[in-house]
């Protein structure tokens, strides 16, 4: 017992990773919640464009040797808005106008990260995050857009809730559709920008989609499929990080693994759609 | 009888090309109007005119202020997602709730009471898609009275649905006629139609004929909306073949 305590608190004596530790649970907590939103509407390949879109603010920022979250977050803003109009102009389909502004921004932003010296050590970060350089102003940063982000979803449950389920009803009922559709794109955009640090570009997705889509396996109401989402999320963001203290592996990647095992156990043992009672 | 409903002139357009022209009919309070025609003729294109879905190009829809309730097509919603029966009646309530608040008692007490008047209070914490398809709808009455609608436009509610089912959803919908509801239906079956409505409108794109049924529905009305496939057997009984609904809604034209 007393070994077991000593295996969680001895990491934490190390303040950068008492530091990742909040970041990552804040992070895994927030994603996951307006995950469910990216999973319900089907907007799975969206959240992976955005965060690979949001690069060229992010080396921008990197140059200027401003604080990276700023960048990501004009560019993540720019880019929400920008595949909202284009895909909603009708032109091309919506799938095809995220294709093509993600690779061509994620090009963009390699493009203006090469022209630096450390190029393949600040890209590896980028991509694949840096938990444990987190510093104590990023955590303030990350809690404040973090807080103001999950307000959004409390404050306007109700009607993203009907947009999501019934934009027909919604549209009788008077509701802006639009704006409502453009604060979902926003929330999206904060969450991907404060998750940059810990997970990364590369494996955004993971931490929007695999959290949610777990709880979608094991409830049926949206504000209960939260609740176990931000669960699935906190502790597979904790579980990912001690993980990679111990055994020595990249903490991004091992969180997403840590997600991906608690999905794969809803797969099977759901109560009413696992695999294990459909037979 | 005061009139409930009054479409005037009204056309609407898809991508330029008229999907509605100049329909005009009036609907008294407690009506219940069948909208009947082939496949792309219109029919949810008017029912989306007429909740302001749709802009109307010329003509105008007049409610004397009474809120619509509109039940679309099986087909557009998603029945896994995780909302509860209570949960979907209690969306009828937003419009009455205003931003940035919670549900209030008066709002649950109303979400239960238009429950109880479905007959379906025991299913309220039900996940949507446990139901079955004639008790699906039953909760979408019911969110329209939550919403406090007045009138409810109904389409293709008996599709996919079966005899004993739909036989429930009628014998509701004469309890609401009691308590002046009026009801527009879109369906295919004419003959359910011809039987359980009070007036008909057939619309091919323009509103062909509008009135009690034996009135609305005769071989040259039925010839004009349906063309050749029109089957006129009498009275009581009038079928048009290959009119079955192919694939799921309209939304597409088969020209």
């Amino acid at each position: 017992m007393i070994e077991l305590w000593e295996l969680l608190i001895q990491p934490l004596r190390y303040p950068f990773m008492a530091r990742g530790l909040l970041a990552s649970l804040m992070v895994g907590t927030l994603c996951a919640v307006v995950g469910t939103y990216v999973v319900l509407r089907g907007m799975a390949f969206f959240g992976d464009a955005l965060a690979h879109a949001i690069l060229p603010g992010v080396a921008i920022a990197y140059l200027l040797g401003l604080n990276l979250v700023w960048g990501a977050l004009a560019m993540g803003l720019l880019t929400a808005v920008g595949i909202g109009y284009l895909s909603r102009r009708g032109q091309v389909k919506e799938d095809t106008a995220i294709g093509v502004i993600f690779a061509a921004s994620f090009a963009l932003g390699v493009a203006i990260l090469s022209t630096v010296q450390s190029y393949s050590v600040d890209l590896t970060h980028i991509l694949f995050g840096n938990v444990l350089g987190v510093s104590e102003a990023d955590l303030w940063l990350t809690a404040g857009l973090g807080a103001i982000a999950l307000l959004a979803v409390a404050l306007f449950y109700k009607e993203l809730l009907v947009i999501s389920f019934d934009p027909i009803l919604a549209a009788t009922l008077g509701l802006p559709l639009n704006a409502l559709h453009y604060l979902l794109l926003l929330l999206i955009a904060l969450s991907i920008v404060v998750s940059l640090q810990t997970v990364g570009v590369a494996l955004m997705v993971a931490m929007l989609v695999t959290p949610a889509a777990t709880a979608y396996l094991l409830t049926r109401r949206l504000w209960h499929m939260m609740i176990v989402a931000a669960l699935i999320g906190a502790v597979s963001s904790v579980t990912g990080l001690y993980l990679s203290f111990y055994v020595n592996v990249a903490s991004g990647p091992a969180v997403v693994l840590v997600c991906t095992a608690f999905f794969m156990l809803a797969v099977v043992f759901a109560p009413r759609q696992g695999l294990l009672w459909k037979r | 009888m005061t009139t409930a409903l009054k479409i005037n002139d009204l056309t609407v357009s898809y991508n330029g090309t008229p999907a509605i022209e100049q329909v005009s009919f009036e609907v008294q309070s407690g009506e219940r109007v069948a909208i009947v025609g082939p496949n792309g003729a219109g029919k949810s294109t008017l029912f989306k005119a007429m909740v302001g879905l749709l802009p109307a190009k010329k003509g105008s829809v007049q409610t004397n202020g009474a809120e619509i309730g509109y039940i679309t097509q099986r087909s557009a919603v998603d029945w896994s997602f995780p909302v509860t029966v209570h949960d979907v009646v209690m969306m009828g309530r937003i419009g009455k709730m205003g931003w940035l608040r919670w549900q209030r008692p008066i709002d649950r007490q109303i979400a239960r009471r238009s429950l109880a008047q479905v007959g379906l209070i025991d299913y309220a914490e039900r996940q949507i898609g446990e139901l079955s398809g004639g008790q699906q709808q039953r909760v979408f009455i019911a969110r329209a009275l939550a919403q406090e609608a007045a009138i409810l436009l109904m389409d293709e509610p008996f599709a996919g649905v079966d005899t004993p089912a739909q036989a429930a959803i009628l014998r509701l919908l004469d309890h609401l006629r009691d308590e002046g509801m009026t009801v527009l239906v879109s369906t295919h079956d004419l003959n359910m139609a011809m039987e359980h409505c009070d007036q008909m409108a057939l619309l091919n794109r323009r509103l062909i004929a509008y009135g009690p049924p034996h009135q609305a529905i005769n071989p040259e009305t039925l010839t004009s909306a349906y063309g050749e496939r029109a089957l006129w057997q009498g009275e009581d009984y009038a079928m048009v073949l290959g009119d079955i609904d192919c694939c799921g809604g309209e939304g597409h034209r088969h020209d």
